[in-house]
C-alpha cells in the first residue's frame, strides 16, 4: 500500500519577540565566558583533554578541568554554521534550518508505556519506538523523530535498536539522545551511511543527529563527549543539552542557571569545532526546578518565565537552538495539568524562532508514554501555528459587498461568500468533534481513536530491502561486540 | 472575623507584540467607517436616534437605521478618554487603566451551577453570585468582578440582586453585563452612589461599570443603549461588546467578521460620546466562529484564539481601552481542554497591551459554573503573568561567585544564595501537592478544597451597616415596582 503523507507544517511567523535585551544577552555571555575561564568545566575524557591542550586551552590533567579563554572560545565558535540541513530518508522531508521556521520533534527516552492495546503500564520496548515513529511519521507537526522511549528489550544496544525502529517506520530525520560512546556511535554512523547511500551523501544530507546531555554543574559525560566527536568527524549534527536544576545543580536564580548551563554547552561546542571545524553543532538548555519540599525535579514551575531565553542565547553565539516544549509533570494524559503547564510552549517557541524543538508526547516529566498524548500535544501545536500566521486583510476577506448585501439585522447563512469560506473558517481540532449524541466528544477519546486510525491506515514508505538487510547486519555485529564487551 | 484581601497581581508584560501592521489596521478601520457610512446600524431607541440626528448622523426614523459619516465618527471618538480609573470599594483595589497593566475579571452571566455542596447541576442563584464574589475577592488574579452567574431566584430584578451580592462580598470593582433598560440602570446607579459615598467619588473612582452587548449583525439593543446612556451621564464606564459569529451573523472570513463587529461597537461608542463627551468607554470585540455542523458559537477554536487579541489592537487604534476575551472555554468540564484553550490567547492579549479582560471561571462556552474552575483558571493566569514578566540579570541573579565557589561536580543545596532565592521561586499551589502515601494529588481536587477553604476562612471587609441597609432599601423599592 502506498503511503500518503500530509505535507509538513512547521511553525512559520513574521512576528518577533525578544525576551532579552542586547545588554542582558551580553551580560549572560560575559558570565558564561567568565565561568569557562575562571571556574572551568570538567571533561573526563583523555581524548577531549588532548584536543583542548593542543589548541591552547588550560588543561588540568589531574582534575580533568579545562579552562577556556574568551579569544579561544570565539575563535573556535567562528566556524559553527548558524544554519544547516537535517536530511531525511525521503528528500522531501529534509529540514533546511532557516530564519523564521521552527521544526518540532517528539519527546524521547521515556521508560514506561501505557500499552497500545491492553492500556496496562509496562516497561517500554523497541516495538513502542517503532509504533510511535509510525504515528509521528504521519503527523504534519512532526518534522523529525526522537525515539520516544527506550528499547529496554535490547539491553546495552538499545540506542541502536531505537534508531533502527525509527528508520523502519518513518521517512523523516532521526535524532537520538541515547547513542553514547565511541563504539555505539561508530555503529550509528555506519547505519546512517546506509540510509544516506554514501559517506559524501551522509555529510551533505545527514539523516541522523545526536543530542548529548551535560552533567550539571559544569561536567561533561565521557561517553557523550567521545561519541559526539565521532559524529562531528562524520559531519553529522550534534547538540549539547544542559538541564540545570535551580537550587540543586544550579544557582536558585534563573540567570545564574542559564549562564552555568550555557558554559557547559559552549565548552562542548568549542571542543567539536577544535576537532572538526565547521561541524554542525546546536545548543540546547532546559532549566528545571528543585521542589524545596522534597528535592523533586519540577519541569514546570508556576514561574516559568523566559523559558525560551536560551534560544536567544544560542542565537547570540551564532548557533542553532533546540528548544524545549512539553514534557508535563502530569502523571496522566489529557489532564488539566497536562495542558496548563505546556499550552504556551509551542507559541512561545515559535515567537522565539527556535530552529528545532522537542518534544511532544510524554507525561510524568518525560518518562511515561501514553500513545494519545502526542495527538493532544499536536492540537496545542496547531493552535500556535495558526496564531503565528498573518491575518489576511484584503477585499475578499473584508467582504464589504456581503456586509452591504446583508445589512443590519440579517444573517450570512445564504450568502455565496459564506459558502465559499465556511469550510476554512472553523479549523477543528480534537476539541470540536461532535459525537452521536450531538454533543462534543471528550478530546482524549478522539485522540485515542486517531492513534488507532493511524496505526491501522498509515504505512510509511518502507526502507529498501537491501538497506534493511544491511542495517540488520550492522545491528547483529553491534549486539555481538557491545553486549559481549 | 475580617480578612485582608490579598494584593492584586495584574499581568505587567515586559514584552510587547504587534499582530496587525499599521496598513492592516488602516484597512480594517477604513472598512468599519465604510460600513457605518454606507450600511448603517439598526438602533431601536428613539432617544438614541435623536442624539445621532442632533450630532450629524443620518437617521432613517422609519427603519431606525443610522448612518454615520466618517468625520462625525472621528469627531465623536476624539472625546473618548484613552486612560481612566475604575474604582473599587477599597481604594487600594482601584484599577488604573494606563496601558501598563492587564487586569482580569471573572466570566459572567452563567445560567447553571455545579452546587457547592451536593455537586449537582442546577439553575444558578443569587447565593452563587455572592459565594463566588467571596472566592474571587481572595484571588490576586482577579482584578474586578463580573457577577459570575445569573441570580435566577430574583427573576425580574436579577441584575440588581447580582450587584448587591457582589458589593457585599468583594472590595473590588464590579462590572455588570446585565443591567439593561433605564429603569434598572437608575437603581444600579443609586447603588453605585451608596458604594462610592458621594457623587464626586462616584465620578472620579467609579465602583461600577457596565458592559452592553450589541446584536449582530449591525444592530443595537434598545435597553442596552438606554442604560449605557444613563451610566455615561453618571461617569460610570460603559463598554460595548460585539459577539459576531463568523458565517452566521458575520461574513465567513476573519477580517469581515472583525469589521462587522467593530462597526457595531464604534456606532455605540459614538453615541455615548455625542451625548456625554469624554465619558469613559471601552471596546470589546469577542467574535466566535460558527460550527458548520451545529451553528454553535465557538469561542476557542484554532484560529479563534487570535480573534480576541486582534480586537484589543483594533480598540487601541480607535484610542480607547479594551475588554479582551480571555478564558471562556468551550469545554464541558474543567480539564485539559479548558487549559489548552486559554493560555496563549491570554498571553497574546497581555502582550498587545489589553487593559482589561474577562473571564475566568465558567465552562461550556460561558454558561456553567464549577466553583473550582476559577482557581484552575487563576493558576493558568499566574503562569502567563510570570511568563510575561522579564528576566532578572542582576549580579545577584547571575550568581557568578556562587557558581565559582561550587565549581564542577558540586551542588548548590547548602549555599546561602540557594536558601535565599529558592524561597522566591513560585510554585503552583494546585500541582505538585504531595499525596499521603506517595505521589501527587489531582489538581482539580486540590482546587475544590481550596475553594471550600476560602469560603470558610476568607471574610472580606463588609460594607458599612448603613450602606448595607441602603442597598437593601433600594432593592426593596426595585422589587416592589
Amino acid at each position: 500500500m502506498t503511503a500518503t503523507y500530509p505535507p509538513l507544517e512547521p511553525l512559520r511567523t513574521t512576528y518577533r519577540l525578544r525576551f532579552l535585551t542586547d545588554k542582558q544577552l551580553d551580560d549572560l555571555q560575559s558570565a558564561t565566558l567568565e565561568i569557562m575561564e575562571k571556574t572551568g568545566v570538567r571533561f573526563p575524557s583523555k581524548k577531549a583533554l588532548t584536543i583542548f591542550a593542543e589548541h591552547g586551552a588550560q588543561v588540568d590533567w589531574d582534575s580533568q578541568i579545562v579552562k577556556l579563554k574568551a579569544d579561544l572560545v570565539f575563535k573556535a565558535l567562528a566556524s559553527v554554521p548558524r544554519f544547516f540541513l537535517l536530511g531525511a530518508r525521503n528528500p522531501s522531508f529534509d529540514l533546511q534550518l532557516a530564519e523564521g521556521v521552527t521544526y518540532f520533534t517528539t519527546d524521547g527516552c521515556g521508560v514506561e508505556t501505557i500499552d497500545f492495546d491492553t492500556r496496562e503500564r509496562r516497561p517500554s520496548r523497541k516495538d513502542d519506538v517503532g509504533n510511535m515513529a509510525k504515528i509521528a511519521d504521519y503527523l504534519p507537526s512532526i518534522g523529525f523523530i526522537w525515539p520516544m522511549v527506550s528499547a529496554q528489550d535490547h539491553g546495552e544496544t538499545a540506542p541502536l535498536h531505537e534508531i533502527d525502529a525509527c528508520w523502519n517506520n518513518s521517512v523523516k530525520h532521526v535524532q537520538s539522545e541515547t547513542v553514547m560512546g565511541e563504539i555505539p556511535c561508530r555503529y550509528a554512523v555506519e547505519m546512517a551511511t546506509v540510509i544516506a547511500g554514501s559517506r559524501e551523501e551522509l555529510r551533505r544530507r545527514p539523516p541522523f543527529s545526536l543530542v548529548v546531555c551535560t552533567i550539571a554543574p559544569l561536567v561533561q559525560d565521557t561517553a557523550g563527549i567521545e561519541g559526539s566527536l565521532i559524529l562531528a568527524e562524520a559531519g553529522l549534527p550534534v547538540g549539547f543539552l544542559a538541564m540545570p536544576t535551580l537550587g540543586t545543580t544550579a544557582p536558585a536564580t534563573l540567570a545564574g542557571a542559564f549562564a552555568m548551563g550555557d558554559a557547559e554547552i559552549i565548552s562542548a561546542a568549542v571542543l567539536m569545532q577544535l576537532h572538526a571545524p565547521g561541524a554542525p553543532v546546536f545548543h540546547s538548555l532546559m532549566q528545571a526546578w528543585a521542589d524545596p519540599r522534597n528535592g523533586g525535579y519540577v519541569s514546570y514551575s508556576l514561574d516559568s518565565r523566559t523559558r525560551y531565553a536560551p534560544v536567544e542565547m544560542a542565537h547570540h553565539w551564532g548557533m542553532a537552538s533546540l528548544g524545549a516544549c512539553y514534557g508535563t509533570d502530569s502523571h496522566e494524559a489529557g489532564t488539566w495539568q497536562g495542558a496548563a503547564e505546556v499550552a504556551l510552549d509551542p507559541y512561545m517557541a515559535g515567537l522565539a524562532c527556535a530552529d528545532i524543538v522537542t518534544g511532544m508526547g510524554l507525561s510524568e516529566t518525560y518518562t511515561l508514554l501514553y500513545p494519545e498524548q502526542i495527538i493532544m500535544d499536536e492540537d496545542l501545536y496547531q493552535r500556535a501555528r495558526y496564531q503565528l500566521m498573518n491575518l489576511e486583510v484584503n477585499e475578499e476577506t473584508l467582504a464589504l459587498d456581503t456586509v452591504h448585501a446583508v445589512g443590519p439585522g440579517g444573517h450570512y447563512l445564504g450568502q455565496r461568500h459564506t459558502r465559499n469560506h465556511i469550510r476554512e473558517s472553523l479549523v477543528r481540532g480534537i476539541t470540536h468533534q461532535i459525537g452521536a449524541d450531538g454533543k462534543y466528544r471528550d478530546p482524549r477519546e478522539v485522540a485515542i481513536e486517531k492513534v488507532n486510525w493511524i496505526r491501522k491506515n498509515h504505512f510509511p514508505e518502507p526502507l529498501e530491502a537491501k538497506k534493511q538487510a544491511e542495517i540488520r547486519r550492522i545491528l547483529t555485529a553491534a549486539d555481538k561486540e557491545i553486549c559481549k564487551g | 472575623m475580617i480578612s485582608e484581601t490579598p494584593k492584586l497581581q495584574p499581568i505587567v508584560p515586559e514584552y510587547h507584540v504587534r499582530i496587525l501592521e499599521d496598513e492592516q489596521l488602516d484597512k480594517l478601520q477604513t472598512a468599519t467607517l465604510e460600513i457605518l457610512e454606507q450600511v448603517g446600524v439598526h438602533c431601536p431607541s428613539e432617544k438614541a436616534l435623536h442624539i445621532y440626528a442632533e450630532h450629524g448622523g443620518w437617521v432613517d426614523f422609519t427603519h431606525q437605521v443610522v448612518k454615520l459619516p466618517r468625520q462625525v465618527v472621528m469627531e465623536a471618538m476624539s472625546h473618548a478618554p484613552r486612560f481612566y480609573t475604575m474604582g473599587a470599594r477599597d481604594p487600594s483595589f482601584d484599577l488604573k487603566l494606563d496601558g501598563t497593566a492587564f487586569y482580569c475579571a471573572t466570566d459572567g452571566c452563567g445560567v447553571e451551577t455545579i452546587d457547592f455542596i451536593t455537586r449537582q447541576r442546577r439553575p444558578s442563584n443569587k447565593d452563587d453570585v455572592a459565594r463566588m464574589a467571596q472566592v474571587t475577592d481572595y484571588l490576586s488574579a482577579i482584578g474586578f468582578y463580573w457577577p459570575i452567574v445569573s441570580a435566577q431566584d430574583h427573576p425580574k430584578t436579577a441584575p440588581l440582586h447580582e450587584l448587591d451580592a457582589s458589593f457585599n462580598n468583594t472590595v473590588k470593582h464590579v462590572q455588570s453585563e446585565t443591567v439593561m433598560g433605564e429603569w434598572t440602570a437608575h437603581y444600579a446607579i443609586e447603588m453605585a452612589d451608596v458604594i462610592a459615598g458621594d457623587e464626586r467619588t462616584r465620578r472620579q473612582r467609579p465602583p461600577l461599570s457596565l458592559l452592553v452587548c450589541s446584536i449582530a449583525p449591525l444592530a443595537q439593543d434598545r435597553d442596552g443603549l438606554e442604560s449605557a446612556l444613563l451610566f455615561a451621564e453618571a461617569d460610570l464606564p460603559v463598554g460595548f461588546m460585539s459577539m459576531v459569529n463568523t458565517g452566521s451573523t458575520a461574513p465567513a472570513t476573519i477580517a469581515g467578521t472583525l469589521v462587522t463587529g467593530d462597526a457595531e461597537i464604534i456606532s455605540a461608542l459614538v453615541l455615548i460620546q455625542m451625548a456625554h463627551p469624554g465619558a469613559p468607554v471601552f471596546h470589546s470585540l469577542m467574535p466566535g466562529i460558527m460550527h458548520p455542523r451545529t451553528g454553535d458559537y465557538q469561542s476557542s477554536t484554532f484560529e479563534g484564539s487570535l480573534l480576541y487579541p486582534l480586537g484589543a489592537e483594533m480598540a487601541h487604534r480607535w484610542g480607547v481601552p479594551t475588554l479582551a476575551g480571555v478564558f471562556g472555554t468551550d469545554a464541558l468540564v474543567p480539564g485539559w481542554q479548558s487549559a489548552a484553550e486559554a493560555e496563549s490567547s491570554l498571553l497574546l492579549c497581555a502582550m498587545v497591551g489589553a487593559e482589561t479582560g474577562s473571564g475566568l471561571g465558567l465552562v461550556e462556552s460561558c454558561m456553567l459554573l464549577y466553583p473550582e474552575a476559577v482557581l484552575l483558571d487563576a493558576d493558568v493566569y499566574h503562569r502567563v503573568r510570570n511568563e510575561a514578566a522579564g528576566l532578572d540579570t542582576s549580579p545577584e541573579a547571575l550568581a557568578l561567585e556562587v557558581i565559582k565557589e561550587v565549581g564542577p561536580r558540586g551542588h548548590f543545596l547548602a549555599h546561602r544564595h540557594t536558601r535565599t532565592n529558592l524561597r522566591r521561586r513560585q510554585f503552583s499551589d494546585l500541582t505538585g501537592q504531595p499525596r499521603l502515601g506517595g505521589g501527587y494529588r489531582d489538581p482539580l481536587e486540590v482546587a475544590r478544597e481550596k475553594a471550600n477553604w476560602i469560603l470558610e476562612n476568607h471574610h472580606p471587609q463588609p460594607l458599612d451597616e448603613a450602606q448595607q441597609e441602603e442597598l437593601t432599601r433600594i432593592l426593596k423599592a426595585a422589587d416592589r415596582v
